[in-house]
C-alpha cells in the first residue's frame, strides 16, 4: 500500500514538474527551421553519416577488456598453472577476432 | 532585481544583418565592450540591420527576424555614429525588459511545405528512406568523396546573413557529415568599399572564427596578437592560393600589410574541405577578393 502510494506520488510529482517546466509558447514555423543565416534547406534533416571513430573504439575496447581480465588472472596464474593459461588463451582468441575484424575494416590504416 | 543589475551590465547580444557597404563599420562596432555579436538569432534579442538590404534578401531577413525568440526588437543603422547605435540598442533592450512585448512575426506561422507522406512520422517510402515529409525529400545516399562509403547527402542554402560567411554570400552546399562535397554560389557577397579589406579587420575576422574574441577586439584596438597563438590555431597548408596558405595571409595581416592573393576558384577551394576548414578559408579571404571570385563563378 505504502509502495503504491510512493510510486503514485512520485509519478504525480514528475507530471507536475513536466507541466510546470514546459515552454510556454510553441516554436513558430520559422523558429522550428534550422538556422542557416536566412537560407532554407532542400532535404530533410534526418540523415545518416558514418561515425568514423567507431572502428577506433572497437580496438580500444578489445585491448581494454584484455587488460581488465589479465590483472586478476596474473594474481592467480602461479597457483592455477596450465589451466589458467588455457583459459586466457581462449579469451584472447575470442578478443582477437574483434581485432581481426577491425583490421579488415581498416583500423590500422591511418588517414 | 537580477534583471536590472546583472543582465543590464552584460554586453548586448545583437544579431547583425549587414547590407552593402556596411561590413567594416559593423565589424568595428562589435569590437566595443558593450556589444557582442550573437552567432545565432536564438542567442540575440535585438536585430541590427546595417544599411539597405536588397530586395532579393528581404525574405531571408524576415526569416532571421522571426528566428529571434520574442520579445525582440529591430534597430536600423543607416550610417549614424557607433555610439548612437550602441545607445539605441541599449534602449531597445531596456524597453524589451520593461514592457516584455516585442515585434510580431513577419513570416506566416506555417510550415513552408505541406505535410506529405505515409507512416506515423510522414517518413513515407520504405523503412527509413524515401518520402517527402513536409515537402522535403529525405537525404539519399551517394559515395563519400574521401573513401567511397555510401553516405547521405544533405543540401542546404546558407546565407546571406550567416555570421561565418561574408554578408550577402549565399552558398548552396551539399554535405556528407561535415564534409562539403558540392558547392555552388547562389548570390555573391554584397559590394563593400575597400575599407573592409583593412589588414586589422581581416585578421580580426580569422581570430573571431577561431573563438579568440578578446584577441580580435585587441587587434581592432590597434594591438598585435602573439604570433604563436594565432599560428598554432590554424592548420598548415589550408586554403593555399598561389603558394600562400591561411597562415601566410594571417602573418601578412599581422604585419599590417595586405596579403598577396591571385585569382582563385571559390567552389573548387571549398569542395572536399570539412565545414570548419571551409569557414576558415572563407574568413581568410578579404571581402573584395571573395566578391570578385563569386562574380567570376556566376558569370562562368
Amino acid at each position: 500500500m505504502v509502495t503504491l502510494a510512493v510510486i503514485l506520488g512520485w509519478t504525480g510529482l514528475a507530471v507536475v514538474f513536466a507541466v510546470a517546466l514546459a515552454p510556454s509558447a510553441k516554436a513558430s514555423a520559422p523558429q522550428a527551421m534550422p538556422f542557416l543565416g536566412g537560407g532554407s534547406v532542400e532535404t530533410h534533416a534526418w540523415q545518416r553519416f558514418h561515425f568514423r571513430p567507431y572502428t577506433m573504439s572497437l580496438l580500444f575496447i578489445a585491448f581494454e577488456m584484455e587488460m581488465m581480465f589479465m590483472y586478476p588472472w596474473a594474481v592467480v596464474f602461479v597457483s592455477e598453472g596450465i589451466k589458467a593459461l588455457a583459459e586466457m588463451g581462449m579469451f584472447l582468441a575470442i578478443l582477437s577476432v574483434g581485432i581481426l575484424y577491425g583490421w579488415r575494416e581498416g583500423i590500422f590504416r591511418w588517414q | 532585481m537580477i534583471r536590472d543589475t546583472l543582465a543590464a551590465r552584460a554586453p548586448a547580444a545583437v544579431f547583425a544583418a549587414i547590407g552593402p557597404g556596411r561590413q567594416a563599420d559593423a565589424e568595428r562596432l562589435f569590437a566595443r565592450r558593450d556589444m557582442r555579436r550573437a552567432s545565432t538569432p536564438r542567442d540575440a534579442s535585438v536585430l541590427l540591420v546595417a544599411g539597405d538590404i536588397p530586395a532579393e534578401a528581404s525574405e531571408a531577413l524576415a526569416r532571421v527576424h522571426d528566428q529571434i525568440p520574442p520579445p525582440r526588437a529591430t534597430v536600423q543603422w543607416q550610417g549614424e555614429d557607433p555610439d548612437r547605435i550602441a545607445a539605441r540598442v541599449a534602449e531597445a533592450l531596456k524597453d524589451l525588459r520593461g514592457t516584455g512585448t516585442g515585434e510580431a512575426d513577419r513570416l506566416p506561422d506555417e510550415p513552408p511545405n505541406e505535410w506529405k507522406g505515409i507512416g506515423p512520422h510522414g517518413q513515407g517510402g520504405k523503412g527509413m528512406m524515401g518520402g517527402t515529409p513536409y515537402g522535403r525529400p529525405m537525404a539519399m545516399t551517394g559515395p563519400d568523396i574521401r573513401d567511397g562509403l555510401q553516405l547521405d547527402r544533405y543540401t542546404a542554402r546558407i546565407g546571406p546573413f550567416a555570421p561565418m560567411l561574408p554578408p550577402g554570400l549565399t552558398l548552396e552546399v551539399t554535405l556528407q557529415g561535415d564534409v562539403i562535397c558540392d558547392v555552388s554560389i547562389d548570390s555573391p557577397p554584397f559590394a563593400q568599399p575597400a575599407d573592409a579589406d583593412a589588414p586589422d579587420l581581416c585578421l580580426a575576422r580569422v581570430l573571431r572564427l577561431l573563438g579568440l574574441d578578446r584577441a580580435a577586439d585587441r587587434v581592432l584596438g590597434g594591438k598585435r596578437p602573439g604570433a604563436l597563438w594565432v599560428r598554432g590555431a590554424i592548420p598548415r597548408g589550408l586554403g593555399r592560393i598561389d603558394g600562400t596558405d591561411i597562415r601566410g595571409r594571417v602573418a601578412a595581416w599581422r604585419k599590417g600589410e595586405a596579403a598577396p592573393l591571385g585569382p582563385f576558384d571559390l567552389p573548387q577551394l571549398l569542395t572536399g574541405a570539412e565545414w570548419s576548414e571551409a569557414m576558415l578559408i572563407l574568413a581568410s579571404l578579404p571581402p573584395s577578393a571573395l566578391i570578385r571570385a563569386a562574380r567570376a563563378t556566376e558569370a562562368a
